[in-house]
């Protein structure tokens, strides 16, 4: 049985910046979905801020290497999905404070 | 599901040069501002070299560097043919040099120019026609990038017949080619290409979402067909059809602005940083150029028509570049420099890998410039345009020296 949880995978991605605003990817509410199977093979479910942004596969690759950071992980999988799209409603309120609010309409 | 690679980037040291040559023609633009008058033909030999030095040096070399970085990232591709790049820059910058130089000191080296600039279009025409053959994704801006190109064409080629005119190797209404070739490059190339980036780039930075693209749509096909109707009306000389020409350019030139609101009004970032500024000016220079057009269609003098153009290329062409190059630099530097290092050791956000006190200088010398030049050219009063023209040196010093410190950063 793997020990190791949502939370904690949540957490080591938390380490993952958004170089252009500042934010790590779970606060930004980018990252949808983590889960382990038996042997400890994890599906992240996350998606970007924009579909044309040009950091797409480093993102991938950076949320990828911090999962296997914890002990025990087997094969980490990154899945970048467009559904539902991202709003900022979705971020945390830290997020929408710094970033100056929702939108006005 | 796509992803763009490391390997579908171009590296820094082919997309850094064009940033840095464009600014530097920007800045010698400027400075030769104050050779010129508050009140001129736009038919001078010496006004068109202006002209040329300002949209061949500076938009042109920016917006194809901003290309060779942005193409992969709309089109989900690689270049066809990425290498192109190291050959246009020159042909470009030589060709522009040589051009203004005939312009200004001796015509017969115009064809000279016209024929280097001319190669180095074709070549990024055709280089993006390729890339585009590779692609799946046919969204607007796809589509804008493919038209926009087209009239880069139409621009080129008309363009240089009017070189050969001017030189005496062919005969022709040099005139109404000028008319064209103007409206195919400023209407056709620089404004879709601008409308078709900034639908990807402005909501990009300012984190806006689930706007509706209609109102886009429409300005885009407007614009495309506007300038169409005038290049075509313009080698025919049929002035009721360069009027229907300038009318539905205008009209979606207004669909275009009420999109840019749209999303404006979903904005999710609130900051007012250089590149917001520099967004908010922009655009109401152009709102102020249209309102300035619409005067001088409406039976106004020539000088509402300069201070028209003056706001559309300075105001709006000038502050859409320079805004983006504080967002689009950073982060070119720091794909280069500072990701290999992520999860390694502490990198920089890119909104500190730009010198805050030269940007704002930038800005507001910059604005002040464009607003005193426009309203010196309006009421055709030298010494308000030269202290316009001032202020534009010293904003364009200003970036100058910031875009050096962006593309020193971490060295």
């Amino acid at each position: 049985m793997c020990q190791i949880t949502k939370e904690a995978m949540f957490k080591a991605i938390s380490t993952v910046i958004d170089p252009e605003v500042g934010f790590n990817l779970v606060e930004m509410g980018l990252i949808y979905d983590a889960e382990a199977d038996e042997e400890c093979n994890a599906k992240i479910t996350m998606t970007l801020s924009t579909r044309g942004c040009p950091l797409h596969q480093m993102i991938k690759t950076w949320v990828q290497e911090a999962v296997e950071k914890l002990d025990g992980i087997g094969n980490v999988e990154v899945e970048v999905v467009w559904e539902p799209a991202w709003n900022i409603s979705m971020a945390e309120e830290n997020v929408k404070q710094a970033l100056g609010g929702i939108p006005s309409n | 599901m796509f992803a763009i690679s490391k390997d579908f980037a171009p590296p820094l040291k082919l997309i850094a040069p064009f940033f840095k040559i464009g600014v530097s023609f920007y800045l010698i633009a400027m400075m030769a501002l104050l050779a010129f008058h508050g009140s001129f033909s736009y038919q001078e030999m010496a006004v068109a070299g202006w002209i040329h030095l300002f949209l061949l040096g500076f938009v042109m070399m920016i917006i194809f560097g901003a290309m060779a970085q942005l193409i992969p990232v709309v089109l989900e591709v690689g270049h066809a043919v990425v290498d192109l790049y190291y050959v246009i820059l020159p042909l470009l910058g030589m060709g522009t040099i040589i051009m203004v130089m005939g312009f200004w000191l001796e015509p017969s080296l115009l064809s000279y120019g016209g024929v280097l600039v001319f190669i180095s279009m074709i070549i990024f025409a055709s280089e993006a026609f390729v890339t585009l053959k590779k692609t799946e994704i046919h969204t607007l801006t796809v589509k804008t990038i493919a038209v926009s190109n087209g009239y880069l064409l139409l621009g080129i080629l008309t363009g240089f017949v009017i070189a050969l005119g001017l030189s005496g190797v062919v005969t022709i209404d040099i005139n109404s080619m000028l008319k064209a070739h103007i409206y195919a490059v400023l209407g056709g190339f620089v404004l879709l290409t601008v409308m078709g980036l900034s639908l990807t780039l402005i909501p990009m930075f300012s984190l806006a979402h689930g706007f509706d693209e209609t109102p886009i749509k429409r300005g885009f096909i407007l614009v495309a067909v506007g300038v169409g109707i005038v290049f075509i009306g313009s080698i025919i000389s049929v002035t009721l059809l360069q009027w229907i020409g300038y009318i539905t350019t205008l009209i979606g030139v207004g669909f275009y602005i009420y999109q840019i609101y749209s999303i404006y009004k979903l904005t999710v970032r609130k900051e007012m940083d250089i590149w917001a500024k520099s967004m908010l000016f922009g655009f109401s220079s152009l709102i102020l150029s249209v309102i300035l057009g619409i005067i001088y269609l409406l039976g106004a003098t020539p000088p509402w028509l300069h201070a028209s153009v003056w706001f559309f290329m300075l105001g709006f062409i000038g502050f859409l570049i320079n805004g983006h190059l504080y967002k689009i630099v950073p982060f070119l530097v720091w794909f280069e420099r500072f990701s290999p290092l992520v999860g390694k050791e502490k990198v920089p956000m890119l909104h500190e890998m730009y010198p805050k006190n030269q940007a704002n200088m930038m800005f507001w010398y910059s604005s002040s410039g464009t607003v005193l030049g426009g309203i010196g050219l309006l009421i055709e009063n030298d010494m308000l345009f030269k202290g316009g023209a001032s202020f534009l040196i010293v904003g364009a010093s200003f970036l100058y020296l910031s875009m050096s410190r962006m593309l020193r950063y971490g060295k």
